[in-house]
């Protein structure tokens, strides 16, 4: 009497309202399983989910903490299941009824990122109208950026004295924007080499990254007029080694003098040996990149710098293109339409209960 | 030249010699220096120590030779913390450079542990109570593999075991089961971890970093995208000191012993920028 | 012809690389996964092979040519021969075919890392101190109000993080942990939002052509 008095104090409540449905915005292959707690969660152990092809047979899956109640399960696509979830305390097991069949698929549009590629169309459709205008032959203004004015003076320079320029565009990889925006630069200075006849040093830390510049700067030589003037050992591939190439960069300011350095591209540590040797050697430098922790060693190294999107701006100031001029004024515009969104949410989410924070999400 | 061009324009191999003093000798001649320790070490010391019995801890040892003395003691200190209070560790490198300075650091931190267990229970067991994975390229396959299977992602651990037999891993099959992640990293990977791995997974991630590059850090920590943040050598040396006196832990302090070399340079860069500044001033005056 | 196909290949594939991040569909995931893991690590592997071929090429011309310093460039070469065979018959610790071991003295590609490449590394990070110091002191003046600002942050900051500055006072380190909360990551949120902005701009440009300078050469 007294072992049934105990077993009937001792029942378990089963967890209710088991629901299965395929994980939204994925690849396929799992199947999310959400219930309700047992409301005797306080004593329960943890929760077995019990998965089933055939609704009769179901096998053990997975085991979760009390007080959770969300598993996913890796499926098989297209094919059907169904779940049970058992609360679990000692050796006493409380099924819960077995959910809906279910099925996983993949799904074609991942709908959290929505609203970004909304963002991304939104920017770029206002820097295709700033380029289309540009293209109409309005006048774009765009701020002085003493970096860039620099090049031309700085190329003399070298010219003058006889004395090199170096190229080091940093060691990122081909990936990195401010290493493609350091490429994009890299052909407007081997112009200027080429047409003042001015020996160009370009050490890479990237193979890859090695045999873009190399094209770039050959094709440069041959726009202007002197292909002949193109000496293919003046761009080269050092090593991958970050310290390695510092110190070969080091080694080349010692040697070769440059009356010019430019440090333009992704830098890490050895940012600052790279532009304080060249300080040392009296060289005028113009560094740029987007790296935050490294701009300060530029700046206090070096004579100009580009700081962050300054970098991505400069092809354009050097090329002057209408189009590109065009897409920074965009760029600008894009940013400012940004900003104040952000400000308008940012109040409404403050003085209001809206969950203005969610479409951002 | 007079002294107050000489103010401004001191020597630099000067400025070397005297750095170069100031480092070494502390070194030379051990001085102890009190610690006190910040709230972002104390975050991630709290988020280490609230990890569950059923729940792991995943290190990203990240770090090369080259920042190996800022970032080497706090992989130390977090071995000692997570095993001491049993916390089960699996260890693994995104890059193939950091790998056998991870190996290092497990098997030093293990041999500490195991030359004063008593028992089986208070050893440190390689596959019970940690496992070391290895390196898996490119560094986004594990990042994202592991919100999978982990044991797909590395089919053999770094000594050649098959991950499907440790008794690790049976029971800690993918991120679900990881309560925290800890990148030890003198680049980006704390960041990716954030990006994909928290970002798809919900996994919580923790850094330890240079101090070079804690500035780009920090928005990750005012957000909680990190659950914690140890900074350079100082917070390496903080790390240690709350594993030194919450938790007991005996073990050499690499990092605490640097700080007065680390000090005194400070001082001295200090006193050199202030020397400059007051020439500085002088001349303008004079003008 | 020679301009169009690489503009159009760029495009091709920066749609391949944008597609992925909102379509999670299995066939495009897989496709991605395809070229981010087996095409690019080929693509990675043959530009390696040119990079190498392109530093022999230099040193071996400057051998050829009795160039400056060319005795270094036989220093370059052997070692890279050296290095290359250890690494590629040697296995990492002396497995290999190769034997890289005399007695006790070994010479196998880990050895070599750890005693040779590790303390250069360790070297010229460590040079980073000195060049601070004497580029702090070279820079560091209070020429305006901005810089007599920054410059008083940054003392601050640096007082703060040592143990010493619990001894100047108390409040220095919060203080000093609150410009790097406070000021510090409202600076660097808005670099960091201009550069997440420009990198898009950029990517776009790129992606659709309108950035071709890339190409080298002339303008169209």
């Amino acid at each position: 009497m007294d072992l049934i008095l105990l077993t009937a104090i001792f029942v378990l409540t089963p967890p209710a309202g088991v629901r299965a449905y395929d994980t939204p915005d994925d690849r396929g292959g799992s199947i999310t399983v959400e219930w309700n707690l047992s409301s005797d969660d306080a004593a329960v152990e943890r929760y077995d989910v019990y998965r089933s092809d055939n609704g009769v047979d179901y096998i053990k899956i997975g085991v979760i903490g009390k007080g959770r109640s969300v598993f996913e399960d890796e499926t098989e696509n297209n094919k059907e299941y169904m779940y049970k979830v058992a609360a679990v305390q000692d050796t006493i097991i409380a099924f819960s009824e077995p959910s809906m069949r279910v099925k996983s698929v993949s799904q074609w549009i991942d709908r959290k990122k929505i609203n970004i590629v909304v963002a991304v169309f939104i920017f770029g459709g206002i820097i295709l109208y700033f380029i289309y205008h540009a293209r109409k032959g309005k006048e774009l203004f765009i701020r002085k950026i003493a970096g860039v004015q620099a090049i031309d003076d700085a190329v003399g320079r070298a010219t003058e004295m006889g004395k090199p320029i170096l190229y080091c565009p940093g060691i990122g990889y081909i990936e990195d924007i401010a290493t493609i925006a350091s490429l994009s630069i890299i052909g407007e200075v081997a112009k200027k080499c080429a047409q003042y006849d001015t020996k160009f040093i370009n050490p890479h830390f990237d193979p890859i990254v090695y045999t873009v510049a190399r094209e770039i700067v050959k094709e440069s030589y041959s726009s202007v007029g002197r292909p002949d003037a193109f000496d293919p050992d003046s761009v080269y591939f050092v090593t991958d080694s970050q310290f390695a190439y510092a110190a070969a960069v080091d080694g080349i300011m010692l040697r070769e003098k440059p009356a010019t350095n430019f440090l333009i591209g992704w830098f890490r540590a050895e940012s600052l040996i790279i532009a304080e040797t060249g300080a040392s050697t009296g060289a005028i430098q113009i560094a740029g990149t987007d790296q935050v922790s490294q701009l300060p060693f530029f700046v206090t190294a070096c004579d100009y710098t580009l700081i962050g999107e300054e970098l991505y701006a400069a092809s354009a100031y050097i090329s002057k293109e209408p189009l590109l001029l065009g897409a920074i004024k965009g760029e600008d515009m894009g940013k400012l339409v940004i900003v104040s969104i952000l400000v308008a949410a940012s109040i409404i989410g403050l003085v209001t209960k809206l969950h203005i924070l969610d479409l951002f999400r | 030249m007079k002294f107050v061009d000489y103010l401004t324009k001191i020597d630099r191999r000067i400025i070397y010699v005297i750095l170069l003093a100031v480092v070494v000798l502390p070194l030379l001649f051990p001085s102890a220096l009190s610690v006190r320790v910040m709230p972002p070490v104390e975050k991630l010391f709290h988020a280490i120590d609230a990890i569950p019995e059923e729940k792991a801890l995943i290190i990203d040892f990240d770090y090369d030779p080259q920042t190996l003395p800022e970032l080497e003691p706090m992989g130390f200190a977090i071995l000692r913390h997570a095993f001491s209070r049993r916390i089960k560790v699996l260890a693994l490198s995104l890059y193939v450079q950091p790998l056998g300075l991870a190996q290092n650091a497990l098997i030093q931190v293990t041999e500490e542990f195991n030359s004063t267990a008593q028992t089986n229970r208070d050893s440190v067991i390689y596959g019970r109570d940690y496992v070391f994975l290895g390196w898996q390229p490119p560094p986004l396959i594990p990042i994202l593999g592991m919100g999978e299977s982990i044991i797909n992602v590395y089919r053999i651990d770094y000594y050649g075991n098959r991950t499907d037999t440790l008794p690790l891993l049976k029971e800690i099959k993918n991120y679900s089961d990881i309560a925290l992640l800890v990148s030890i990293s003198s680049g980006d990977p704390p960041k990716w971890w954030v990006e994909y791995a928290q970002n798809r997974f919900g996994l919580q991630v923790g850094a330890g970093v240079t101090a070079v590059s804690a500035s780009e850090f920090y928005p990750f920590l005012q957000t909680g995208q990190f659950s914690g943040l140890a900074i350079g050598m100082k917070g390496a040396a903080e790390y240690e000191e709350l594993v030194d006196n919450q938790l007991h832990v005996a073990g050499r302090r690499k990092a605490s012993e640097a700080l007065p070399s680390l000090t005194y340079a400070h001082l001295v860069m200090i006193a050199f920028i202030i020397i400059g500044n007051i020439g500085f001033f002088i001349k303008r005056r004079q003008k | 012809m020679k301009r169009t196909i690489p503009l159009v290949l760029v495009f091709i594939f920066g749609l391949l690389g944008f597609i992925p991040f909102i379509v999670p569909h299995e066939i495009v995931q897989s496709s991605d996964d395809f070229l981010r893991n087996n095409f690019l690590k080929i693509l990675a592997a043959f530009a390696l092979i040119l990079g190498l071929g392109s530093l022999l090429r230099v040193h071996i011309d400057k051998i050829k040519r009795k160039g400056q310093n060319w005795p270094y460039s036989w220093v370059l070469i052997i070692t890279f021969l050296v290095t290359a065979i250890i690494g590629l018959f040697g296995g990492v610790t002396g497995q290999g075919v190769l034997p890289t071991r005399i007695g006790s003295f070994s010479f196998d590609i880990w050895t070599i890392f750890f005693n040779i490449e590790v303390p250069l590394g360790a070297t010229m990070f460590a040079l980073l101190s000195f060049f601070m110091a004497s580029a702090a002191y070279r820079a560091f003046r209070a020429r305006s109000t901005e810089a007599t600002l920054l410059l008083v942050a940054a003392f601050i900051v640096m007082l703060g993080v040592l143990p010493l500055g619990n001894s100047i006072s108390p409040h220095l380190p919060s203080f000093a942990q609150w410009i790097m909360d406070v000021p510090n990551v409202a600076a660097q949120r808005g670099i960091l939002f201009g550069v997440a902005l420009g990198m898009l701009a950029t990517a776009l440009k790129i992606i659709l052509g309108i950035e071709r300078s890339w190409l080298g050469g002339g303008g169209e």
